[in-house]
């Protein structure tokens, strides 16, 4: 033993060949040599045949019944507007919920802005932008058939039924005035939100902003270095455009502490 | 389970199920979930330590996955992508549980999903119980990689991608952790020989 025994760590950067050549050689001698830090060595060679061996067992069926259901449910709230979105064959999907309420919004602005126009519960000048013409449409389409595309069918029930199924991330991004449009983007491409069921104010809070539209993302965060949460729902031009509120703590059923209204795009 | 290269020919490979399902075809994510969950249970378990947070994660991932699969980006494997987005969905029940308690391991419902029951219990059964614990004493980063590289058998190179860290990131956090496992796994291994060699009375001479 002509050097100092070789520690867990050493000996394991050495096993996974991150040690630079003059420290290997030496560690290699010494090990050669002391039969102590060879035990040790076959002690690190065993986590890892300890780890492949321990079996996990399959997913308990109750969990694997859960999440089928899960899944499920949320098929039958997007079914139906991507079966639209499949006869329509105008736009790629590019997320499913996200398409989903756009697509209601894009094809046009006219389905969300119907059944919100005949649901006494969403607030009428939620939709005061959608144009005169278009109401004028919309009440008589279902006998009329007026100009075309507004002729065709679209499930009158899906706005309602679709929100709550939005995604809430908490990415904890600071939105900023100058940026905001960027950063949104940046956040609708990441691919793994964490995402989590909405509850309780934050729920009330996103009703009263949405006002029946289906966010394409709700993102507890802050903005300007304060808590506030950012409410993207699909633009009422349709496309890519995208409607953007930005909402502080006391955002509830009763207000909707608006900090910032603007818009964004995908 | 998965085969690597599909044997069978009418296996539809993963993408194109993604894909399906992104056009609206109700039953394709179905099939994708069907496909992996095993796998992505193991990985949920291994990384939490305890079934019901397992659970919860992975049900998190599933229907984030299911949202997000129109921005697949088709360059890398579904299998990737989804371990990703398990591995964040776990780290994200492990932030939110700061407070309560790590390891909730009760009841013989908990116990049996930690650990399969087998003909010899003292030896599969435990060995799982005490790995799941082990791990727990590492750093997320390090209980990922090695959850990924040792455990589940990928490469350093693929653990990298889903990790989003260079490959010799994965091994220093495979070599820390390896580092730090073995002498709390050393115990499990003075017991095997024990079994496995009744008479070698001389045997240890280990520190605990």
């Amino acid at each position: 033993m002509n050097s100092a025994h070789l520690d867990y760590e050493m000996l394991a950067d050495l096993a996974e060949g991150i040690v630079n050549d003059d420290l290997a050689a030496s560690a290699t001698e010494h090990l050669a040599d002391c039969e102590e830090c060879r035990d040790r060595s076959a002690e690190l060679a065993d986590v890892s045949r300890l780890l492949a061996e321990s079996a996990v067992p399959p997913m308990p069926e109750k969990l694997a019944a859960r999440i089928d259901a899960a899944i499920a449910a949320e098929s039958v709230s997007t079914a139906t507007v991507a079966s639209l979105q499949a006869r329509r064959g105008r736009r790629h999907l590019r997320m499913l919920s996200a398409a989903a309420a756009a697509i209601v919004v894009v094809g046009g602005a006219v389905a969300v802005g119907r059944s919100a126009m005949e649901s006494p519960s969403v607030p009428a000048d939620a939709h005061n932008q959608i144009p005169a013409q278009e109401r004028t449409d919309r009440s008589t389409s279902s006998s009329a058939g007026a100009s075309g595309e507004q002729s065709e069918t679209a499930p009158k029930s899906a706005p309602q039924k679709l929100s709550g199924t939005y995604p809430v991330a908490r990415t904890g991004t600071d939105y900023q005035d100058t940026t905001v449009g960027t950063q949104i983007t940046d956040t609708l491409r990441r691919g793994d939100l964490p995402v989590t069921q909405p509850t309780g104010q934050l729920s009330a809070c996103v009703q009263r902003v949405a006002a029946g539209k289906q966010p394409v993302l709700v993102d507890v965060a802050g903005y300007a270095g304060r808590p506030a949460t950012v409410i993207v729902l699909p633009g009422s031009a349709g496309g890519s455009e995208l409607d953007v509120w930005i909402v502080g703590s006391k955002c509830s059923v009763d207000t909707s502490d608006v900090i910032k209204h603007t818009s964004a795009s995908r | 389970m998965t085969f690597v290269g599909g044997r069978q020919a009418e296996v539809v490979p993963d993408k194109e199920l993604l894909s399906r399902h992104a056009a609206g075809d109700p039953h394709a994510f179905a099939e994708i979930v069907h496909r992996h969950r095993d796998r992505m249970w193991a990985v949920a378990l291994r990384t939490l330590g305890d079934p019901e947070e397992a659970a919860d994660a992975l049900q998190d991932a599933f229907l984030s996955a299911f949202r997000a699969a129109g921005r697949f980006r088709g360059d890398a494997a579904v299998t990737t992508w989804l371990h990703r987005i398990v591995v964040n969905a776990c780290l994200d029940r492990l932030r939110r549980k700061t407070l309560r308690p790590a390891v909730s391991m009760g009841d013989d419902a908990a116990l049996d999903s930690l650990a399969p029951k087998s003909i010899d219990p003292t030896s599969a059964h435990e060995l799982s119980l005490d790995v799941t614990a082990a791990l727990q004493q590492l750093p997320f980063e390090q209980r990922a990689a090695l959850i990924l590289v040792d455990m589940m058998g990928y490469s350093v190179d693929d653990a990298a991608k889903v990790l989003e860290v260079p490959a010799g990131t994965i091994k220093s956090r495979c070599a820390r952790g390896r580092a730090r496992l073995a002498p709390l796994l050393l115990h499990l291994r003075n017991r095997r020989l024990a079994t496995n060699v009744e008479s070698a009375e001389e045997g240890g001479g280990n520190p605990t």
